[in-house]
Order: C-alpha cells, then structure tokens, then sequence
C-alpha cells in the first residue's frame, strides 16, 4: 500500500514522547544537572599520531574550583574501551592515535574552570608519521599503529571460479568506488550526568544505544562489579549509531568516583566531531561480468575501509559490507575480499546501514553500468538476476524464505517515477527549456540484513507484568534515541492486549529497571519486541483473566482484557460493541493489583533469529527496499536536486504508521546527503570540518517535493517474525539510485561519493560546443 | 564578582540574573532559568536548535549575549502555550510526527511559529526560506512540513 498520512488512517497514532516533546519540557541526559555538581572536560591530544613524552598537572591541580585531574594512573580497572576489541585507551599514556585520543580529564566547579584548568595541562609530544592512507597504511615499511600491526579485520568469501567465469562473459565491468567519511551529526552531542551514590553506587545518565554494553564496559574500566553500576541511556537526542560505543561516560564516571561528587559533561560540537565515529570511507574495487543475455556470471569484489585509529566495531561493518556486496542476485562465481586498515583519521565505526551503504552503492553502480554496456534496461537486467524466495542467503548461508527483493522490484517497475524514465527515454516528456538543466531517473534496490548475525551474541526478550498500582508494565533495554520504538511498543501492547494507552507504563533504557534484551541497533528493536510481546500477551491475558475469574465468579474463558480493566466478552464482539459511555470493565487493572496481591512479571528470553549455518557475520532476516528517484542536475552550479522519490520497502506489517513513514524520510535524506555534499575533509589526520558551518547537512531547502512509499506487508505463510526494522533501510539505496539517475540526466557514471560539482559542471563546455556545432 | 545585573521578561515573566554582559542568552535560560527546553548543538548560529522568540522574532540564542537582550520580551518553547494545552503548532507537530528524536524541535517549533505569525498562509519558498536555518537529523522534513501545512490551514481559517 501507498503509506501515508492519508492512507494510514486512524492507525497513524501520535507518539507517548510527544508532549513532552513538543512542550519542551523533555529532560534529555544533558539537560540534567544537580546542585554541587561539578563539570567535567576532557583533554584530547593536539596530534592524530605521537608519543607522549610527558604529562604534567600539577599547574592545573592548583587552578581555581579544581576538584580533580585523572591520567592514565587513575584508571582503577582496564584502561580500554571497544565493543568489540577494548583498544581505545580511556586515557593514553605513552602513543596517541588520533585527535580524539584522551589524555586527561577534569572536574571543575564551572565549565570556564575546567577549560582553564585543561590549558595548564602540559603534554609532550613527540610527533610520529601520520597514516592517512590504508592502502598505504599495509605496506610493509608503514609505521605501526597497533601491536598487531595495521589491519584490524580481513573477509574472505568465494564460491565457484570466477577468475575463468569472466572468461565466458560477454560483458564485463571493472570499477572503483569511493565513498565519504559521513557524520551522523545528530543534534545532541554527547553528554550526562554521573552521579556516585551514598549506597555506594554510581549512576551513569548518557546516551547509548545497549546500555547493558556500557555497564559491562564501565564495569571493566572502573574495576567495580556491574551490579554496582546502573546505566540510565534514554531519552537520546539522535544516534543513527554514533553513540553506541562508550563516549564521554568513562570520564565522567571516573572524576565522579574520584570527587564523591555528581559530574555533568556535555560534547561541544568541537569536540563530538573530534573524538565522535564517523561511517568508514571505503574504497570498493568491482569487476563483474555476465553473459549475452544478461545473466552475471562472475563478481569480484575488493573492499579497502578505513578504520580510523580503533577497533569498536570495524570488523563487523566490515563483514556487513562483505556480505551486501553480492545482493539479492544469483551470481554463480564471487569472490570478495574485505580488509579494514587502521590510520590516523579519527575512528569509524557504526553508522545506520552498517558498511551496506557503501557496498551497495558500488554494487548497484556495476549493474547500471553493465546494462549500459549491453544496452539493456538496469531494472531489467537486476530481475534477470534476482534472487527467488528460498534461495540461500548472500553468503550462502541458509536464510528465511523472503519475496521481498521480487516485491520491491516489482513495486519500483510500476512506480510513476519510473514509467516517467521510459516515456523520458521515448521522448515523450518535455525537457527543460534551460540547456544545462538536464533530468534522469534511476533505480536501486538490495535486501539489508538485520540483527547482528551469526557468531554474536543477540539476546532478545523483555517483560510484561502488572505492577503494584495497577499499571500493565513493559520493560525492554531499548533505548528511545528518537526511532519511536516507544511508539511501537504501545501501539503493539493496545492492539495485542485491547487496553488503552494510559493502562500502560513502559520503562526501557534502564539497567536497574529493565531486563537484558540486547541493542538498540541493526534494525532489531521491532523484530524483538514483537517476538516477545507475541509470547507475553497470552501468558499475561491468561493470569489477568484467571484473577477476574475468581473475583467475578465468570468462568475465565467468557473474561478478556480491554481498557482500564478485564471485561466479560459480550457475545459477538466483546466491549467494542458496548455502549462506550455506561461500558467500563468487569474488574479494573487496579483491582486486579490488588486482588493479586504482588505484582506479576513475565519474562521472555530468546535468542534474535540466526542462520543455523556457520558463516560469521551472515545474516537470517533481512528487509528488501528499492528507491527510484528523478533527479535535476544544473550543470552550470553543478548541483544534482532531488525531484522526486519513491520508496519500496517490504518489512512485513506495518506496525507504527508515522514511525515507519518518518525512518523512511529521515533516512533517505540522510542519504541524500551522503550522495551529494556530507563528507567530514581530513588533512594529514586533523579533521577541517568541525561544525555545521563546513560540515553540511541537508535542509528543508534539499529535500524533493515528491515523496512516496510503498509498504509492502505481505510476508510468506507462517513467517513466524512479524514486523521487521526499517531504520536503516530508508538510508541505504538512495545514494545509488541518484548517481544512476544523474548517469541518465547528463552520461556521467558517478564512482566518488559525495558527487563532485565540479565533475557534473565540467561537462558544460562541451555540451553546449556541440549545441552549437563547433567543428 | 559582576554588578551587571540582565533584566528581561521570559515567557511572560520578570528575569533578574547577576550575569556577564557577554553571557550568552541560551546559557541564561539553560543554566540559570532552568529553561533547558531551549537546546544547544553547533553554538554558532548554523542549526536553530536554541532558537527562541525575542520580541517576537526567532532568533538563535546561542548569538545573543546578554546585554543584547535585556529589557526585552524572551519567549522560549515553555512559554509558546497559553494555559494547559498546546499551542496550535505543537498540536500540528505531535500530530503529523514533526519529530522524532525531539532535539531540533523546540526550535524548529519557535521558527514555525515566527514564519506564521509573519506568513499565516506561507507560500513552499516562504516555509523554505523561514526553516532554513533549522536542521532536522531525523524526520528529513516531511513530518515538520505536513505540520506547517496543517498549522497554516488553522491559522488562515
Ligand atoms: S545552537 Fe544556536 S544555532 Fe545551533
Ligand atoms: S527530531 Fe531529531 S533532529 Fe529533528
């Protein structure tokens, strides 16, 4: 169906957070602050690569409202940090590794104090050569940035023979694809507040998208067993990834535990864009090739990422953009090989779409230059090849049977968008008068895999019960950074349970209140409340019905739950057909707390579906998406707009009408961003752009007039999963889609990221000699 | 310590804060007035997430310093309502999903509010031209766009 505002109808519900949210009177973590708190700033290193010869605080111990000045000698615990790998030192003693790196931190009674005081710090340094290059960074004489040496992670996959089978091909093409060092740029930066307890605990109030991650993480770093560490990760002002791994939490935790005192820090944007991760730049080599009919015989695929100075979790973005560079397509001979390579610049890391941004944009790119080649139609060509409902997964790896990829192709095929291409193609749509604006329409599409994947641990689950003052209670260590995973869970609990939404109270992004249900991330939220709620509902409605049953003296099996309360099923419909204004419940959620006695809770405890086959990093489910866009290039300005946009997206039910229509928006603008101008410049390992003033993002002046998506929410009989995410998938095929688009517009086959203005204005001079007819 | 003392009316409120003539305004609210619905991002005037009403037009309180501003009327997102309920703009935003993670909004509202105020019927340029200075990581636009629309359909009839 067309989702939107209209068509969603009475399903389009406003959001539990939205009040607060539009009141302003929303604390966010960095809005909290406690009397007697102190602020704490950390000094980053004035180089991307040197040796630190010596630190000196004694001058800043001495400056005015200094509480405290932590090294590396106060790190009680391990002195790392990384989901993955704990690399990152949390302050450096002897190397540092990029501008970002920690050296020291204060807590002051003022922020003006703290930087006062971070002045009088005294560093030696002792330069070292800058890697900026992973290419470079892997030859044998490059210094050494790691004890293991430059590579963080390689993949290596292949199946049948493709170096003979480019031999059979009739068409083959080679590329080499760039893409930029995006930001996530969420508007909040990094920040909280850390408050040690009089029990002897410490509170941590930071955003984070696994709040138990962090507690596990501090845990380690404080040497302090995680019990004693409670982890307060919601509301967030934006992540998109960015704040998934520890930022700013291991100082204020530290200088907390070292002054007895709550600590407040808050990022500047300077320093979020220094120490923050950013997406991994990839240089992606493709040759691939296929037969006279368009069939693809071979692919072959090399992946250069630059990891930046730490680990976090490179290896896996890496695995992810290994897996999305061979896509829903049946290509009998592949081989990729992946390598993530430490350098200097700052440090990549997990960013909505995970490594498929990048690979997928090269992918896609091949195939419209290969039905360039052939002369053939790019959507035709990808359905020659797509992949069909219980074909192995990209790795080869058992997956769910899916229809999606034949769905979204299919939806894109019929889209307005596209037939506009092939009446633009017949010549039956008028051009723009003005010469250098030229119009083209392009397409892409992929299945985008969520979850974490085989090999890591995915926990799913959460809790449902009836509290103590007659509040149906949902608790799950989501965490709210925006997505609407609130939202979702309320609209799922209404319509599971029947109850209003003021019966409920859901309680996430809290260690103490929540049980341990994974990550906010790889689009796994919705596919794991769902799974858990689909075990919980019955199990509650059951105690709920069975306690009114007493009460009531009804037979449990005429009672079901409903709003405010359990309710006898009137024959033919229940209370929905009851007079709303004399209807109320045979026994309210309130009586039923107390009637109980002590409240209930229910657990669910799984594991988020796995292939059951061996292949790390290969995923189970995966959600298909397709874009088609029309897009203006001006060649005098160089500048590409976005005309129009059409979305496919087959996720399953769609469960939050206005969540779903938002992640689709915001994270294709994302994309647009990514395609046409995002790019954090480094030179020689010092980021340029620091703030919103070079680092653009798109406005309200970028985004297409058109806007259209199709949800398609047929799933195969007796899925089992329900709804799947789609906060990433509304960011991953657009940047293709565009630069297939800009090829129909003027010929140009984009292979760098974000387009070059002045590669697109270039081609002026030319176009208008042969207008004229030079000789 | 400072003598300057910074006079203004806050949502309809006398302000009286011992300050630094050269305090900035977002920090006023935010530290002193406890006012932290108005947000900080860049700092430096490329993102409105600290915009706020002074004498009824948006600025970006992050470029205000306190000498600028004193004597004059602040109205922050805590003081747009009037009553208990929401002001027509917050009602179009919660209804159209004009925000997602919430951070862009109180600002991105205030703009709402002046470019209405100005244009109660905006023209796609006008809507442009009055939101430009407000960035949106999360909602791509098109939820605050539905809810101008919405909002301008109230404010013209
Ligand atoms: S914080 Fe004031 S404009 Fe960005
Ligand atoms: S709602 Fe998150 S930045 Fe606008």
């Amino acid at each position: 169906m067309l989702l939107n505002r209209e068509s969603a109808g009475k399903r389009w519900k406003t959001r539990p957070d939205g009040p607060a949210k539009v009141t302003g009177s929303l604390s966010y973590l960095t809005d909290l602050s406690v009397p007697g708190m102190l602020h704490g700033k950390v000094l980053r290193s004035l180089y991307p690569h040197a040796r630190i010869m010596a630190i000196s605080i004694d001058e800043a111990l001495k400056a005015p409202g200094v509480a405290a000045v932590l090294t590396h000698r106060d790190v009680p615990g391990l002195n790392g940090f990384g989901i993955v790998t704990p690399d990152q030192p949390v302050f450096c003693s002897e190397v540092v590794r990029y501008t970002g790196d920690a050296i020291a931190a204060i807590a002051a009674e003022t922020v003006e104090q703290a930087l006062y005081a971070l002045s009088l710090i005294q560093v030696d340094y002792e330069p070292l050569p800058v890697v900026t290059d992973p290419e470079k960074a892997l030859l044998e004489d490059a210094p050494q940035l790691h004890p293991g040496g430059n590579m963080l992670h390689r993949t290596d996959y292949s199946r049948g023979e493709p170096e003979q089978a480019f031999e059979d091909c009739a068409y083959v093409t080679e590329g080499i694809y760039y893409t930029p060092r995006q930001m996530h740029a969420y508007m909040e930066t990094e920040g909280g507040l850390f408050v040690p307890e009089e029990s002897g605990r410490l509170t941590v109030y930071a955003a984070t998208q696994h709040g138990f991650k962090d507690r596990m993480q501090l845990s380690r770093i404080l040497a302090m067993p995680e019990e004693q560490i409670r982890i307060v990760s919601s509301p967030i002002g934006g992540s998109f990834g960015g704040k998934d791994e520890l930022n700013v939490q291991p100082y204020g935790a530290l200088l907390a535990l070292a002054t007895g005192k709550p600590v407040k820090i808050h990022n500047s944007r300077r320093e979020s864009v220094t120490a923050g991760l950013k997406r991994h730049p990839m240089k992606l080599t493709m040759k691939t090739g296929m037969d006279r009919d368009g069939k693809l015989l071979a692919h072959e695929v090399k992946i250069v990422a630059d990891t930046g100075a730490y680990s976090t979790l490179g290896g896996p973005v890496l695995n992810f953009a290994t897996e999305h560079s061979i896509g829903p397509y049946r290509i009998p001979h592949v081989s990729v090989k992946g390598v993530s390579v430490f350098t200097n610049n700052g440090v990549s890391g997990e960013f909505r779409g995970f490594g498929g941004n990048q690979s997928i944009f090269a992918l896609e790119s091949q195939l419209d230059r290969l039905a360039a080649a052939a002369g053939m139609d790019p959507w035709v060509l990808r359905r020659i090849n797509l992949r069909e409902r219980d074909d192995p997964g990209p790795l080869g790896q058992t997956v769910l049977p899916s229809e999606g990829p034949e769905q979204v192709w299919r939806s894109v095929a019929a889209s307005p968008i596209w037939l506009r291409k092939e009446q633009m193609d017949r010549g039956e749509i008028k051009t723009p008068p003005s010469p250098w604006l030229k119009r083209g329409v392009g397409a892409a599409m992929t299945m985008h895999g969520s979850g974490l994947g085989y090999g890591i641990p995915d926990p799913g689950g959460g809790r449902l019960g009836l509290s103590a003052d007659g509040k149906l209670e949902a608790a799950f260590s989501f965490e709210e950074f925006g997505q609407g995973i609130t939202a979702t869970l309320e609209i799922m609990l209404t319509e599971m349970l029947g109850c209003h939404r003021d019966d409920l109270r859901i309680v996430i992004g809290d260690t103490d209140r929540t049980p341990h249900n994974g990550s906010s991330t790889a689009s796994r939220s919705t596919t794991v409340a769902y799974m858990a709620l689909k075990d919980l509902v019955p199990r509650i409605s059951e105690i709920l019905c069975r306690i009114a049953s007493l009460a009531a003296g009804l037979p449990a099996s005429e009672l079901q739950t409903g709003p405010g309360g359990v309710w006898h099923k009137v024959a033919a419909g229940g209370y929905k057909k009851r007079d709303k204004k004399t209807a109320s419940p045979l026994i309210t959620y309130a009586e039923l707390a107390a009637a109980a006695g002590e409240a209930i809770q229910l657990e669910a405890d799984f594991h988020f579906p796995v292939t059951p086959d061996p292949v790390v990093g290969g995923h189970y489910l995966y959600t298909a998406t397709a874009a088609a866009v029309e897009v203006e290039v001006n060649l005098l300005t160089g500048a590409v707009s976005v005309l129009d946009q059409y979305h496919a997206v087959a996720a399953g039910p769609v469960v939050n009408p206005m969540g779903y229509v938002g992640q689709i928006e915001g994270g294709s603008v994302m994309a647009q961003g990514f395609a046409l101008f995002e790019d954090v410049c480094f030179s020689e390992g010092v980021p340029r752009t620091m703030n919103f003033d070079t680092y653009l993002i798109p406005g309200i002046c970028d985004i297409s007039p058109g806007f259209h998506i199709d949800a398609i929410q047929e799933l195969p009989q007796d899925d089992p999963y329900g709804p799947r995410g789609i906060g990433e998938v509304g960011s991953v095929v657009l940047a293709p889609a565009i630069t297939a688009a800009v090829h129909h517009a003027v010929g140009i086959s984009i292979g760098k990221l974000p387009i070059s203005r002045e590669e697109l204005s270039g081609i002026l001079p030319d176009l208008l000699a042969e207008k004229v007819g030079t000789p | 310590m400072s003598e300057y003392i910074w006079r203004a009316t806050v949502n309809g409120r006398k302000a009286e804060i011992a300050a630094d003539p050269s305090d900035k305004l977002a920090a006023l609210l935010r530290d002193d007035l406890g006012l932290t619905g108005t947000k900080i991002s860049c700092e430096l005037g490329r993102c409105g997430a600290c915009m706020v009403l002074l004498d009824g037009k948006a600025v970006n309180s992050c470029l205000v310093m306190a000498y600028q501003c004193s004597g004059k009327a602040i109205t922050t997102i805590e003081g747009l309502a009037e009553g208990e309920g929401l002001h027509p703009v917050q009602q179009a935003f919660l209804e159209e999903g004009g925000f997602q993670c919430g951070y862009c909004t109180s600002g991105m509202i205030v703009a709402v509010k002046a470019l209405l105020d100005e244009h109660p019927s905006p023209s796609a340029e006008q809507i442009k031209e009055g939101l430009s200075g407000n960035l949106c990581r999360c909602t791509g636009y098109g939820g605050i766009l539905r809810a101008v629309n919405s909002c301008a359909k109230i404010y013209t009839s």
